[in-house]
């Protein structure tokens, strides 16, 4: 088994990746065009990790090696001089944060991928890397990557949606009141919306700037309300702005539905995204301007409403709503969780092969099932 | 080009914007890294297209992105640059009132000498004689028999003229000129409503840039010009006036860079 690192602003794709991606039924943020666009615009660009057997690929992992959580400059090409530079690696998926940032084929094992991952991580980056954290980690990918001295801890779950056989099932579960907020809105002749796949026609600038300027509120309303240890808030945050060029890349992709919400006039209320796979369908995106500039309340439930109907049509499998606002999802029926979990594993340890984790995570009650080892189903 | 030394200087400030705007503006981070820029090439092998220049209309719709990471405004200052070259635009050293006279500005110029103060006059309101304060403002102040500058557009200057008491002296004026549609002299002000002021044509004839904060650039796409000052927004190789082609060489009497267009 080995592990090859391949930094997207300047290295093709890995061979064989595209195939793994495909059938192994990954989401986009795993395409490598997709990566090129987000590790050229991040303050710490993610790099791949792709682990060979016999020269097959059988897994892969993103990474982001972080300088800071608070640099105002993008990520630089990586000069000799860097690999001195204090730095830590996050496996983690920063722009679909309920998702594990590692896939491994079902047959692979995902223990000995994980510390080769490690070894050559540490070849990589050189003598400044820290040590690796392993963010939003499934039960199972959270066990291979666990062991004696490397912290593990359960994070914020996500919200998983089994959706029933018809749309008419779901609504009959939701609560009066978001009925209701549904049908204003469905009624409502100030709010126009649209919804297609593989979009072109739409402004990525105007998207992305209310996408950014939405999680900016989230984050910084997290932090009022002393949700001081959330790695994803603004104050400790080692994510990116999304970009325009990003962003337009993933609207054109023909398993990515937007919905917009306009004003007869045009101006942008909201918009989501979803990812509309079979197998895992999930809800990306989220942004819509606020009450007091003239936002519309409880959009969200609407758009949750057509995605949920746009999952009983492709007769998806689950559907996932992000781990943020779990008590107002549950309201809208995702109310099963997948438990996700941290792992840290200090430089000394980074390649370690000893024994079974210290402390297994605990089964989660109504995980559903898996097609690879990535968890990325639920 | 001029002196040599004054030169290196003042490529060497605009190759610290170009590299601080890829290193923490968004917009110019995309822009260069994916589609490519020349003299410098940030991503060896990318060139792009108009040498990585941008048209003031994309850069204008992108300013959301024109903030650095760190944060910083998005809001542009049309009257931006013009303290530093009111002292070439005109024959008289202050004025007790600087009055811009157009529609893109909306706040007043700062940085005048001491002793000046700049307001703002929409050109509407102009013809509102009597009831805005701005022409009262100025009004009182040529009857107490101080100067006052007007600064805008030609047709907005002979407006407030026309509005004006005919027994009071007239006030100067500095006319607005666009870099696509250049007027004549003696004096002018090369404006941009996304940039401010960006040059002043001087007695020698020629348009001069304002060196000390602007950088002009020859690009495939037209003149390019790379405010070198204001790093929010930060605004670096734009193409104004929808990329007017032109050249930037030394005046021969002033040895400072001037353009031709």
């Amino acid at each position: 088994m080995n592990v090859e690192i391949s930094d997207p602003r300047f290295d093709p794709e890995p061979s064989g990746w595209a195939s793994f991606v495909g059938s192994h039924g990954l989401h986009p943020v795993w395409r490598y065009p997709l990566m090129r666009l987000e590790a050229w615009t991040a303050r710490n660009p993610p790099v791949l990790a792709v682990v060979r057997e016999h020269g097959r690929v059988v897994g892969g992992l993103q990474v982001m090696v972080c300088r800071s959580w608070r640099t105002g400059r993008f990520g630089p090409p990586a000069p000799r001089l860097a690999r001195w530079r204090p730095r830590w690696a996050e496996v983690y998926l920063p722009l679909h944060s309920g998702y594990p940032a590692a896939a491994f084929h079902p047959d692979a094992d995902a223990r000995a991928a994980v510390r080769e991952f490690e070894r050559a991580l540490v070849r990589w980056a050189g003598p400044g890397l820290l040590g690796v954290l392993y963010r939003a980690m499934t039960a199972d990918l959270a066990g291979a990557m666990a062991g004696p001295g490397r912290p593990c801890r359960e994070i914020d779950p996500a919200a998983v949606l089994n959706p029933p056989a018809t749309f008419e099932a779901w609504r009959a579960h939701l609560d009066d009141d978001v009925r209701a907020t549904i049908d204003a809105i469905d009624a409502d002749p100030e709010v126009c919306t649209d919804v297609g796949a593989g979009r072109s026609d739409l402004d990525p600038t105007e998207l992305a700037a209310l996408l950014n300027a939405h999680r900016a509120r989230q984050d910084a309303r997290a932090w009022a309300g002393g949700q001081r240890s959330r790695f994803a808030g603004l104050h400790l945050d080692t994510r990116s702005p999304v970009s325009p060029a990003y962003l337009e890349s993933l609207l054109r992709r023909s398993n990515v539905l937007t919905r917009t919400y306009r004003t007869p006039a045009g101006r942008l209320l909201g918009f989501s995204t979803m990812i509309n796979d079979r197998a895992a369908a999930a809800f990306h995106h989220w942004a819509a301007l606020p009450k007091a500039d003239g936002g519309v309340p409880g959009l969200h439930r609407h758009a949750y409403a057509q995605a949920v109907a746009k999952a009983v049509e492709r007769r998806a499998t689950t559907l996932t709503a992000g781990r943020a606002m779990l008590e107002e999802k549950a309201a809208l029926g995702f109310r099963d969780v997948r438990e996700l979990h941290t792992v840290a594993a200090p430089r000394p340890l980074l390649g370690d092969r000893r024994g079974p984790q210290a402390a297994p995570p605990r089964e989660t009650p109504q995980r559903t099932t898996t097609p690879a080892r990535t968890g990325r189903t639920t | 080009m001029w002196n040599s030394l004054a030169f290196r200087l003042w490529r060497a400030a605009y190759l610290r914007a170009v590299s601080s705007a890829f290193a923490t503006v968004p917009l110019y981070r995309e822009t260069w890294a994916l589609r490519g820029r020349t003299d410098p090439v940030l991503v060896p092998g990318k060139t792009g297209t108009g040498g990585g220049a941008l048209p003031a209309d994309e850069v204008h719709r992108r300013l959301v992105d024109t903030a650095p990471l760190a944060g910083g405004s998005t809001e542009p200052d049309p009257a931006r640059g013009l303290a530093g070259l009111l002292g070439h635009a005109t024959e008289r050293r202050s004025h007790r009132l600087v009055v811009v006279v157009d529609s893109d500005v909306a706040r007043p110029p700062t940085g005048l000498p001491r002793g000046s103060r700049g307001c703002v006059l929409h050109p509407d309101a102009a013809t509102a004689a009597g009831d805005e304060p701005v022409l009262r403002e100025i009004v009182d102040t040529l009857r107490r028999g101080e100067r006052v500058l007007a600064v805008g557009e030609a047709k907005n200057l002979d407006m407030l003229s026309a509005e004006l008491p005919a027994e009071l002296p007239p006030p100067d004026r500095v006319p607005h000129h666009r870099i696509d549609r250049p007027g004549g002299g003696p004096f002018g002000l090369l404006h941009d409503p996304l940039l401010g002021y960006l040059g002043v044509l001087r007695e020698c004839g020629r348009l001069h840039v304002d060196r000390r904060h602007v950088y002009v650039r020859e690009t495939p796409g037209g003149l390019a010009f790379t405010v070198l000052d204001r790093t929010s927004p930060r605004l670096v190789d734009v193409l104004i006036g929808g990329g007017v082609p032109g050249e930037v060489h030394a005046c021969p009497k002033h040895a400072s860079p001037v353009i031709d267009t």
